[in-house]
């Protein structure tokens, strides 16, 4: 069974999410989750893309009315 | 393919070109992409152990991210060093000058003395950028 870690990281600014993201992937298990609140724009296209990059998984991305809800998979 | 690695040439002491070197130079590391910094000039002066009063200083953009709580560029420098394949070379010359050594600077930075002849020799290697 999987575990999701939420990080608020809301108020950062570039590349403060990303960073914390990052951070937060050494920590877990591989197939757990990360959910990181966001209200910085840039990160919502940033951490997609950083993601896709470094071959981790897109879980879902959803711009709710606090924040961006941006979902990782640890995928190695 | 591997990207190639990222030689950042770090020479200006305005906290805008200071804040987007380390932030490119995060990002890169923390992306896969090996990254060396090498620091010189009036750059140096920002990562001295004994400031004044303020690190940074700059235009209209540094009060902005002052204001708001931009990530703070030492900081993010740590934090790419941490998370990723990043190396910080301190420009021996600029020490010199200045007759200061690597003690005088904030710990947790720099990984050595460097020379500018191997710098560039290095950054042959990859994509070189000045800030």
């Amino acid at each position: 069974m999987s575990e999701r870690k939420l990080i608020d990281a809301r108020g950062a600014f570039c590349p403060g999410p990303l960073m914390e993201l990052i951070a937060n992937l050494k920590l877990i298990r591989i197939g757990d989750e990360i959910e990181v609140l966001s209200t910085d724009k840039g990160s919502a296209h940033d951490i997609p893309a950083w993601v896709a990059k470094v071959k981790h998984e897109m879980v879902g991305i959803e711009e709710q009315e606090d924040a961006w809800h941006i979902v990782v998979r640890k995928s190695k | 393919m591997d990207a190639p690695p990222l030689f950042i040439m770090l020479c200006s002491g305005d906290h805008e070109k200071i804040q987007m070197a380390a932030m490119s130079a995060s990002v890169a590391a923390v992306s896969e992409r090996p990254v060396e910094v090498f620091v010189s000039m009036n750059a140096m002066n920002v990562f001295k152990k004994d400031v004044s009063d303020v690190r940074y200083h700059g235009g209209d953009y540094s009060h902005i991210m002052k204001e708001r709580g931009a990530p703070d560029a030492i900081e993010l420098l740590q934090q790419g060093k941490m998370l990723g394949d990043m190396k910080i070379y301190a420009c021996s010359m600029s020490l010199d000058v200045a007759q200061i050594g690597l003690d005088a600077l904030v710990e947790e930075i720099f990984d050595d003395i460097g020379g500018l002849t191997t710098f560039l020799s290095d950054a042959e290697k990859g994509q070189l950028v000045v800030f």
